[in-house]
């Protein structure tokens, strides 16, 4: 199974994987482009959570329960990806998918795609047709940090275990140290900032 | 209105206007700061670059990714240029200040300025015996015109010699160690390497040069300029600042006044003036202290004009005018919030541009003056120096002929007010202690009192307003040290009560009995943050009268509440000065762990002073006391 798994201690919030994803989802496939464009379409979302932060897109499940909730037909399962895909023709915006999804991966909008003006949903497409060209999704190509990464579960589970075991059994430094302080230093500054005791 | 605990600030006035910003869902910087989560990794740990158009390049920080720029530039070089340009910026803020304010002694030396006088005679006699000066057979005007340019000097001077102010001002021994650590560093890296700052302005379009594209990689010369630039800022522009200020305004002396919202008057036009420049300011509450505009206030229902301060420029005229001060960083939209303030009238540094939008919610002129500050919404009345006394009147005049179109069903203003004993320059200091610092040399050899903390610096929306400045001070009154400070910090402390006579009491039993003889409260308001110059003036004082280095005393510094490019600047001249430095949020520098290694331990071998960073108010105060002890060892007292 190939899926984009996020580690999110290695997101730095930088939102490299938003403006990346909003250029390939854009008709030009241009960042100048895209500046003031309410049409520009972006698949994944970085929330902050507290001191954390993780990128929000589509599982690309399988059953996908917005494939099977969706009554007008608009969400089908790419055969050579398998990535869950929207045909924003055929959409009728009864946000059916957005109701059942998990993981609350279907935004709206008037999107590029969307035709006489309509509010359409829309959803991470998996770079379906960068896939077929070789390439990875363009969230992952964007994410120097390795909190994206579009792998085949088995061969990112070894790698790992097998770099978890290296710190357990050799004793290898992890988490570089001064990024393990910068983590707890931002927990600290949350803990504090949100706490009512002074 | 019953107070409650608040995430955002301790400050009772603070949450009292909170609630009213919930209620009616008013935008403000805490709302601000949410809304800006998750914020960048990179930037946070300064290893973004974006100096030249083939980046930007970021330097992950986990080593998964690219290990240098495009350029090749490692995250070392990066949050070291980074830093660089933080310190550039924040000194060339404080200098550029001290330049105006040199301006105008020249423009009042020449007669070119009639607006303007000379306040303090006795001021300009002693910096012009500091600068070497004679004023032998000089009229006033003549003296204060060589001290002008001996100041002007300063700035653009093309030598290779120290500026002339550092030279007088800064200890022997301490220009000796910076020699010695210029030596140092030409012998780890073959570069010559100096400390002493050779011009301000040079100092930092060093800096501006040194990091442009393909200039300097070194993470430790990058920091050494760092410092360089710094000093120029401490020893040269704020010092300049603090020195002519006191000629043309007065030296501080202690007053009491009062501090918070409180301040402003619901029967009386009020204006707040906010910035850091006392230039247009000393005119303002000159002006609304005057019978012609009282009238005025009176002819359109009001009691009279009433002026406080925020910020930096609310702290000089406290020192000097005795006027009363609405609050610090955090509190300039909750001001206007209060639907009281005819107008705000803004200089330069810390002036959020949501001040226009809100400000369009009341009746508030908001007043930009400055060349350097305009924000679209407000209305721009450009000050000029030689015509300060017109345009000041314009000003209070705008404000006057708002009063009518307040909304009184928008009024609330909080009543917590605090007083506060503030004006403690260095000469209202020595001058307490009898003329000469023996008597607190003598209570600190004798362990009466431990130390001496200086706390500086702003508010910062990332730690709960004031909680940092108050916890700290009072965790180190407790033990028996000595705080003194400025800016936000001091503005803080001032609302918190912490200036007041009955703050001895919280303080420790040397610190108590210190404080009961010689009248004074345990903390010490120096000023505005240009003023950190007299905490280095105090500083060299102290070690002179000794004969030790600074880096030897009991003493240290912290910014507990940091935001802004001026407080780079000024850690790093405390570092410089040989003083351990206690910086809370953490600045962006994780991203490289030999910028870390060298601003945490290398500093101290080179120069004696240090950064060290701490979350907890009473971790810091516990760590502060520790180094004070050391220190204390070393001397052997």
């Amino acid at each position: 199974m190939k899926k984009i798994f996020v580690d999110y201690k290695k997101c730095v919030a930088c939102k490299g994987c938003e403006i990346a994803c909003a250029i390939q989802q854009h008709p030009s496939h241009s960042l100048y482009a895209l500046v003031g464009d309410k049409k520009t379409q972006v698949n994944v979302r970085v929330l902050g959570v507290e001191h954390e932060a993780f990128p929000v897109s589509c599982r690309h499940c399988e059953p996908a329960m917005c494939l099977d909730a969706c009554p007008s037909g608009a969400i089908s399962r790419d055969p050579q990806t398998s990535a869950v895909v929207l045909n924003p023709d055929i959409c009728k915006a009864c946000a059916m998918c957005a109701m059942v999804c998990p993981f609350d991966a279907v935004s709206f909008k008037q999107t590029h795609r969307a035709q006489y003006g309509r509010t359409v949903a829309y959803k991470c497409d998996l770079c379906h047709e960068r896939l077929q060209e070789g390439l990875n999704p363009a969230c992952v190509d964007a994410c120097h940090s390795n909190a994206l990464v579009y792998k085949e579960s088995d061969e990112l589970s070894n790698q790992r275990a097998v770099q978890n075991l290296k710190v357990y059994l050799l004793g290898d430094e992890g988490e570089p140290p001064l990024f393990s302080l910068y983590r707890e230093l931002r927990r600290k500054e949350f803990a504090r900032r949100r706490s009512d005791k002074s | 209105m019953p107070v409650k605990s608040d995430h955002r600030s301790v400050d009772p006035a603070a949450i009292a206007m909170l609630k009213i910003a919930d209620q009616n869902d008013i935008d403000n910087i805490w709302e601000r700061l949410e809304k800006q989560q998750p914020q960048c990794g990179y930037g946070q740990l300064g290893t973004c670059c974006r100096i030249c158009t083939q980046g930007p390049c970021r330097i992950d920080p986990l080593g998964e990714g690219p290990t240098r720029g495009v350029c090749g530039a490692t995250a070392d070089t990066m949050v070291a240029r980074n830093l660089a340009r933080m310190a550039a910026v924040g000194s060339s803020s404080h200098s550029d200040h001290g330049r105006k304010v040199a301006l105008l002694l020249k423009a009042v030396a020449t007669g070119e300025n009639t607006d303007y006088q000379i306040d303090n005679v006795e001021k300009l006699q002693g910096v012009a015996a500091k600068l070497g000066i004679s004023a032998d057979g000089l009229t006033t005007l003549e003296l204060a015109d060589k001290v002008a340019d001996a100041a002007l000097d300063c700035f653009g001077s093309q030598t290779e010699a120290a500026i002339q102010f550092a030279a007088a001002y800064m200890p022997q021994r301490l220009q000796e160690q910076l020699g010695k650590a210029e030596v140092a560093l030409k012998d780890i890296t073959g570069a010559r390497i100096g400390l002493m700052p050779r011009g301000i302005d040079r100092e930092a379009v060093d800096i501006l040069h040194r990091t442009h594209f393909g200039c300097d990689a070194d993470p430790l010369t990058l920091v050494a300029q760092t410092v360089r630039c710094s000093l120029g800022d401490g020893w040269g522009g704020s010092l300049i600042a603090t020195e002519l200020q006191d000629i043309l305004f007065g030296t501080p002396t202690v007053r009491t006044i009062k501090a918070n919202l409180g301040v402003l008057d619901a029967e009386m036009v009020n204006i707040i003036v906010h910035g850091h420049e006392p230039i247009l300011s000393e005119k303002v509450v000159e002006l609304a202290r005057s019978a012609k505009m009282n009238k005025a206030a009176e002819a359109v229902g009001a009691k009279g004009v009433n002026v406080a301060g925020l910020c930096c420029t609310g702290n000089e005229i406290l020192m000097r005018q005795g006027v009363g001060v609405a609050g610090n960083l955090l509190h300039s939209e909750l001001a206007i919030m209060t639907g009281a303030v005819e107008a705000l009238v803004v200089d330069v540094q810390c002036i959020f541009p949501s001040l226009a939008d809100l400000s369009s919610c009341y009746h508030t002129q908001f007043i930009t003056t400055s060349e350097q500050v305009n924000i679209p919404g407000a209305i721009h009345m450009q000050f000029e120096e030689h015509d300060a006394d017109k345009i000041a009147e314009q000003i209070v005049q705008k404000a006057i002929d708002a009063f009518p179109k307040r909304n009184a069903a928008k009024v609330y203003i909080p009543q917590e007010t605090a007083e506060a004993v503030v004006g403690f320059s260095v000469e209202q200091i020595l001058a307490a202690l009898g003329g000469t610092p023996g008597p607190l040399v003598d209570v600190i050899a004798n362990g009466t009192i431990k130390g001496v903390v200086g706390i500086v610096g702003c508010n910062n929306v990332k730690v709960k307003q004031d909680l940092f400045h108050q916890e700290l001070t009072r965790e180190l009154i407790k033990r028996d040290i000595l705080v003194i400070g400025t800016g936000c910090w001091a503005i803080a402390a001032a609302k918190a009560g912490l200036m007041n006579l009955e703050a001895q009491e919280l303080a420790g039993s040397g610190l108590k009995a210190v404080c009961k003889s010689l009248g004074i409260p345990p903390v010490l308001h120096m000023g505005s943050c240009v003023d950190c110059s007299r905490m280095l003036v105090l500083a060299g004082a102290i070690a002179d009268h000794l004969g030790v280095d600074i880096s030897a005393l009991p003493l240290a510094g912290s910014a507990p509440e940091w935001s802004t490019e001026k407080a780079v600047a000024i850690g790093s001249y405390f570092v410089g000065s040989g003083l351990p430095v206690h910086l809370w949020p953490a600045p962006p520098i994780l991203g490289s762990p030999a910028v870390t290694q060298i601003l945490t331990e290398g500093a101290k071998d080179l120069l004696g002073g240090y950064f060290f960073v701490e979350e907890d108010p009473t971790a810091t105060a516990e760590r502060m006391l520790a180094i004070i002890n050391e220190k204390r060892a070393g001397l052997g007292i």
